[in-house]
């Protein structure tokens, strides 16, 4: 397979960010905190030399179930990132808050029928099948994501839960990724992914150079530092601690009294 | 491209303006509610003000102030109460005036919290109104499980009247706290409580 200029920069670019990116949430220490999202940037880095060692060695047909295998593998770490951005917002203290773990169990069925009715509309048949099959499956993953977090925001804002500074980062880039993504994967769904259209070449442009601007965003964000929270003050603290021993105090009686 | 023309295509893509169209609206309603959080954290007090429910002010002082004086003393008459249980009902407005004067309840602590965050002296009255609230619930929850039960009458001489009483004393304390304090919003608060 024969790669274009612009193609083979945007593969160093990617590559490079990549590789930077995962530097930076080692350096920094966030591959602890955000363990699915350093495995989602590691498999990008995998991916990158994987497609590219298949395309300069291998068949279309050797490329083609490459692509396939590492997409789906692409997608399902995006759920998990999905997860875990939730599972820092919604249950900071370790333990899911029922009415949230409720809603969002019916966020993500009601996501994935959503997405799987727009992935089936009918439009005219594509002449490259793979290719269009390709742009439907991209266009679930989108939909899907773009669904979640949406609905990460509404339940955030309903339970007045706080975003921490690098879980927003993450997911601001990761939600504007999906959302161009729904818009380029609808094209592509629609014309096939055609190496020889020009309107083909751009959507799949334009993707990446999302995708390049999300990743040098995350860079910038993880490398910085959160914002330190604000100290509480020493009298409200005192009436913390008195009001903490006082439950302590009512519960331990409570407990007495009910045996 | 002759084949991207037709109805599948523009039906496509009206699906596909109309799920964006959704979702950007959802996030941004979400968005513009998280920022108007942010900025008045504890709700603009004119909206807190809103939400007071309408109650017959002065049938709700003329009921109270059979039981207690204007301190909150039980009144020294009260053996001769010239209120028959029977009265206060119309008085109150039914199950509905009841229920409206529990919503109030969380207005009037919400109107003295308020308060607190710029005058945290007033945590004292702001947890008084609490409890306050709390019981006229615990009252109202004893009459609407009466009524489910034909027992309204036997239990509404005993409940009704102290939940009232009760809630007077709270607009009582609340106006009192902003009028001490010289706080702005006293006129509208006394036109609505007064």
């Amino acid at each position: 397979m024969h790669a274009s200029p612009v193609e083979l920069l945007f593969w160093a670019a990617g590559f490079l960010g990549h590789c930077v990116l995962l530097l930076v949430l080692w350096v920094r220490h966030r591959a602890g905190t955000f363990p699915f999202f350093t495995a989602f940037i590691g498999a990008d880095v995998v991916r990158s030399i994987a497609l590219f060692a298949v395309a300069h060695h291998g068949t279309k047909h050797n490329y083609l179930v490459a692509y396939v295998s590492l997409a789906i593998l692409d997608l399902l770490l995006q759920l998990c990132v999905t997860y875990e951005l939730a599972s820092h917002v919604f249950r900071p203290m370790g333990t899911w808050a029922p009415d949230v773990r409720r809603g969002f169990a019916n966020l993500v069925i009601a996501g994935v029928l959503v997405a799987a009715c727009l992935t089936c509309m009918p439009t005219p048949p594509s002449k490259a099948l793979w290719s269009s099959i390709l742009g439907r499956a991209n266009l679930f993953s989108s939909a899907l994501l773009c669904e979640l977090f949406v609905g990460m925001i509404a339940f955030s804002v309903k339970a007045a839960l706080p975003w921490k500074t690098h879980c927003a980062r993450i997911a601001q880039g990761l939600g504007f990724y999906s959302l161009v993504g729904i818009v380029t994967a609808a094209g592509h769904g629609v014309i096939g992914m055609v190496r020889t259209s020009t309107l083909s070449h751009e959507l799949t442009l334009i993707r990446e150079m999302t995708y390049l601007t999300c990743l040098s965003y995350w860079i910038v964000m993880l490398w910085r530092h959160a914002p330190r929270p604000r100290d509480l003050p020493e009298e409200m603290r005192t009436q913390l601690l008195i009001l903490h021993s006082s439950l302590e105090y009512d519960l331990e009686r409570l407990r007495l009294w009910k045996r | 491209m002759e084949e991207m023309t037709g109805i599948p295509v523009v039906s496509f893509f009206i699906a596909l303006g109309i799920f964006l169209a959704l979702l950007l609206s959802i996030a941004g309603f979400y968005y513009f509610r998280h920022r108007s959080r942010q900025k008045y954290p504890y709700g603009k007090w004119e909206s807190i003000l809103k939400r007071l429910s309408s109650v017959d002010r002065g049938n709700v002082a003329l009921i109270a102030l059979d039981l207690i004086d204007k301190r909150g003393s039980r009144s020294v008459d009260t053996e001769e109460s010239d209120l028959d249980p029977s009265q206060i009902w119309p008085l109150i407005g039914g199950m509905a005036g009841l229920e409206a004067m529990e919503r109030n309840c969380a207005v009037l602590v919400d109107l003295v919290f308020y308060v607190q965050q710029w005058y945290p002296g007033a945590l004292p009255i702001t947890e008084q109104l609490r409890l306050n609230a709390r019981e006229i619930q615990w009252h109202v929850s004893r009459l609407k499980a009466a009524e489910t039960t034909g027992k309204l009458d036997a239990l509404f001489p005993d409940y009704a009247q102290r939940a009232i009483a009760t809630y007077y004393l709270m607009t009582r304390c609340v106006l009192d706290l902003y009028d001490r304090g010289n706080l702005p919003g006293f006129v509208d608060l006394q036109r609505e409580l007064g």
